[in-house]
């Protein structure tokens, strides 16, 4: 069905193609003369990082680009037949049965109003020309081969009854569903949880291996590309910086930007983190028996529907934080790890006793002036942490001001201090939040939390939404910051491998139970959870690149 | 606020707002006639040289009636929303806020105000109240109120739950700081849309009163009432319904296309960058 041809065939050809976008200050340059060639059988990683123009490309291939954009030169071929002089019925007929694209959340990119199935047949009907029961059995069919246990069942589903993966495999079924010559994958396991992520990535190679199917893999994510690719390219600013064999571009990186990259991920064998604590010390901070509960019942909800139960966000949870350590908190989306930064940080009501400096609070209420300044956080997003109405200064300077930190005329002063304290230029306090950049803004919270000399900074996912290169450089800030102030840290992540860099503890998460707690250097040791080690298996460790200089390591970006 | 006069429709807004502004402003002093003064020789004509937009039954001058009656038709627009605007952000920034049961018992009763149509309720108040240009006024922001409560408290509520604001909670702020500083100028950029779109609804609904003789009285110059006046003749020269209509029509547009790019451009990550 599909254009066959030899193993090695060039299936998508980009050469010299440039894109760029009409914007009220002027053309913004997306693409820069790029060139790339996913042949039959093989996959290419394309890696970048956010605003690399790595989507751009994805929806130039599929000729689906807004009004705004302007194809300044170049080609685009699949089979050596040229995209750009297609017309919109052709490019109609090609998407779906020739091209497919996988898109990074499978929640948002099926139709929640019909079923499982209706989607997948319609693609077949479309393209095909199945009829609707040939559709529907050839539906079936391929989701049977993307694992599912019973098709005939999840066919009938609408997608807020299937889970994340599950949804996921409908749609890597329905792009497979018509032997389309080129699949576009746009980060597709970025909104799954680690173990699905995991099933994912190796039910793709499964089905590519089958197929022989050419795919086009978009990911910021270095390892992972490691494990799908066979060739990757890397692109900065639009432009391809290396491309290559992924073997050797990993192992031996020849443009700095790829060495940069490639040394920003996390590598558990590589320790940043401050000196232990001593273990005998008394703890600082503890969490005791923390139960939360969400969508608590009024009592006419109880009686007329005693049996439903509600659903717990934290359940029995204890630990304790000691001066200066960095505690990390791990798990998977709802495991309950953000619910106790919220308790802890009294932003959610619980059940429990959470202990600080000898004194206890039994609730949320209870938590006075005095904890609430020892005790800061700062949340994953930048963009939404920073009020956008406030100059930096103003920002800095409110912890300053509400618990009495430095005399009025001094504030100005601490808040460069406080800039320079994370490495940022003093004359950012004039400016406004959205002329910062993401990784700048992290920086700015956390300076809003060290701003009030706490004894704990509660840090929930505070790398999760950053480029890995920023990640790895607010990671750093946050220990040196931690070896200057002698401030204990709860660091709460989704990512075992960075957490592993540098906390002292680690407890693990599973829905809101810890299940797990123990000393970083103990990870791999076998008396650990299943959990736990079912979590280590899905995140395998990328390869370092060969000639990794250590002086190079802390002059990252 | 120049980002605003980039789009086409801020520029037509902007044009129509600044002759209203114009005509309310000094339309008393530049109008060509005195507004009540009757021409008998002259009734019911179509723009002349004379007459640059024609006369009306008693012969008076139609231009000179427009710019006379521009400050109380705006004036009343504004003032209503104003009032409605002020009163239904008050109310919605206190459900929002306050949440539980407060937040209830404020939303259910607002939501049985909402079911009345907006001018059925005003038709309401004004036979409670009597009528005239006050009480038309207080009738219409009456029946602005829960509208804005609801969106103010909407606006409200997707602030609330932002990082910010958990930061400004987690920190132990005072909540009029956290109501004030955090959330209320994050949360004005819907209502100051509303209210700008509003404005042109106050003015059509004071034109209807005027209209339906529950508004202005004779012998204002009211735009609403203008029309009222002229229905009878509107046969005989379309223009004395037309002018006064096409005024109300002009203004109204007027507010609503600037409400929109005005919406576009409060967005701080636009307007500052440029």
């Amino acid at each position: 069905m599909s254009g066959a041809g030899e193993p090695g065939t060039p299936v998508l050809e980009v050469a010299s193609y440039s894109l760029s976008y009409r914007t009220p200050s002027g053309p913004l340059e997306a693409l820069k003369d790029v060139d790339l060639t996913v042949e039959r059988g093989h996959t290419l990683g394309l890696v970048g990082e956010s605003g690399s123009g790595k989507s751009s490309l994805a929806w130039s291939i599929m000729r689906y680009l807004p009004d705004n954009a302007v194809e300044n030169d170049g080609r685009l071929s699949l089979l050596g037949e040229d995209l750009r002089a297609c017309s919109p019925a052709e490019i109609l007929e090609i998407r779906g049965s020739r091209i497919a694209m996988v898109f990074q959340d499978p929640g948002t990119s099926l139709n929640p109003t019909l079923r499982l199935g209706e989607q997948l047949a319609e693609v077949l009907m479309r393209h095909q020309g199945l009829t609707q029961q040939q559709a529907w059995a050839e539906g079936e069919a391929a989701l049977a081969r993307t694992g599912i246990a019973r098709p005939a069942d999840m066919m009938r589903r609408f997608p807020h009854e299937a889970s994340g993966g599950e949804k996921q495999r409908v749609v890597i079924a329905t792009a497979f569903a018509c032997n389309p010559e080129l699949i576009v994958f746009d980060e597709p396991t970025t909104a799954l949880d680690t173990i699905t992520a995991q099933q994912i990535l190796e039910l793709f190679g499964r089905l590519r291996e089958e197929t022989g199917v050419a795919a086009l893999y978009i990911s910021h994510d270095l390892g992972l590309v490691s494990r799908v690719a066979q060739d990757v390219a890397v692109i900065n600013r639009g432009e391809i910086v290396e491309s290559g064999p992924c073997a050797e571009v990993f192992r031996a990186p020849r443009r700095p930007y790829t060495r940069a990259l490639l040394e920003a991920v996390p590598r558990p064998d590589q320790w940043l983190g401050t000196a232990p604590p001593d273990p005998a010390a008394p703890a600082l901070l503890t969490a005791e028996g923390i139960r939360v509960e969400y969508g608590a019942r009024s009592w006419l909800g109880r009686l007329l529907n005693p049996p439903a139960e509600a659903f717990l966000g934290a359940k029995d949870v204890g630990f304790a934080v000691r001066p200066g350590e960095l505690l990390g908190i791990v798990g998977e989306s709802g495991s309950g790890k953000s619910t106790m930064a919220k308790v802890l940080s009294g932003l959610q009501d619980f059940d429990g006793r959470v202990g600080f400096e000898g004194r206890g609070f039994q609730r949320r209420r209870a938590f006075d002036r005095a904890y609430r300044r020892a005790v800061q956080i700062v949340f994953q997003h930048p963009d939404a942490s920073l009020n956008p109405r406030q100059r930096i200064s103003e920002i800095l300077s409110r912890p300053l001001k509400l618990y009495d930190i430095v005399p009025p005329e001094r504030r100005a002063a601490r808040v460069g201090e406080l800039l320079e304290q994370v490495r940022l230029p003093a004359d950012f306090a004039g400016r406004y939040p959205h002329q910062l950049s993401g990784g700048e803004k992290q920086r700015v919270a956390i300076a809003r939390a060290f701003a009030a000399e706490p004894a704990v900074v509660i840090c929930d996912e505070i790398t999760a939404a950053l480029d890995v290169s920023v990640q790895a450089s607010v990671a750093r800030l946050l220990v040196d910051l931690q070896r200057e102030t002698g401030t204990a840290c709860v660091f709460i992540t989704h990512d075992l491998n960075l957490v592993r860099q540098l906390a002292h503890r680690i407890g693990v998460m599973n829905r809101g139970e810890l299940v797990d707690m123990f000393d970083t250097a103990e990870a791999d040791a076998p008396e650990r959870h299943p959990y736990t080690r079912a979590l280590l298996g899905a995140m395998p460790v990328p390869a370092a690149p060969e000639t990794t200089d250590p002086l190079k390591e802390r002059s990252l970006p | 606020m120049p980002e605003i006069l980039r789009s086409p429709t801020g520029i037509a807004g902007a044009v129509l707002l600044s002759l209203v502004a114009v005509a309310v402003l000094a339309g008393s002093f530049v109008a060509p006639y005195d507004p009540q003064a009757f021409h008998p020789a002259t009734r019911l004509t179509g723009p002349s040289a004379a007459h640059w937009l024609g006369t009306d039954q008693f012969g008076r001058d139609l231009l000179s009636r427009l710019l006379n009656g521009a400050p109380s038709t705006i004036g009343f627009g504004l003032g209503a929303t104003l009032l409605g605007v002020g009163a239904g952000t008050v109310i919605g920034v206190i459900a929002g806020t306050a949440g539980g049961w407060v937040d209830s018992v404020i939303m259910r009763v607002l939501d049985g105000l909402l079911a009345v149509p907006e001018l059925l309720f005003t038709l309401l108040i004004v036979t409670i109240l009597g009528g005239g240009m006050g009480q038309a006024m207080l009738a219409v922001a009456l029946a602005f109120t829960p509208g804005m409560a609801r969106i103010a408290r909407s606006s409200v509520l997707s602030i609330r739950t932002r990082e910010y604001v958990l930061a400004a909670v987690a920190r132990g702020e005072p909540g009029c700081y956290i109501v004030l500083r955090e959330v209320l100028p994050n949360a004005l950029g819907p209502i100051i849309v509303e209210a700008t779109i509003r404005v042109s609804f106050a003015i059509m609904i004071g034109a209807t009163l005027g209209f339906l003789g529950l508004g202005a009285q004779p012998p204002s110059t009211e735009w609403g009432l203008m029309v009222a006046e002229g229905r009878q003749f509107m046969f005989r020269n379309p223009w004395v319904v037309a002018v006064p209509g096409v005024a109300i029509a002009l203004a109204a547009l007027g507010f609503n296309l600037f409400g929109d790019a005005l919406r576009d451009s409060l967005d701080p990550r636009r307007s500052v960058r440029g």
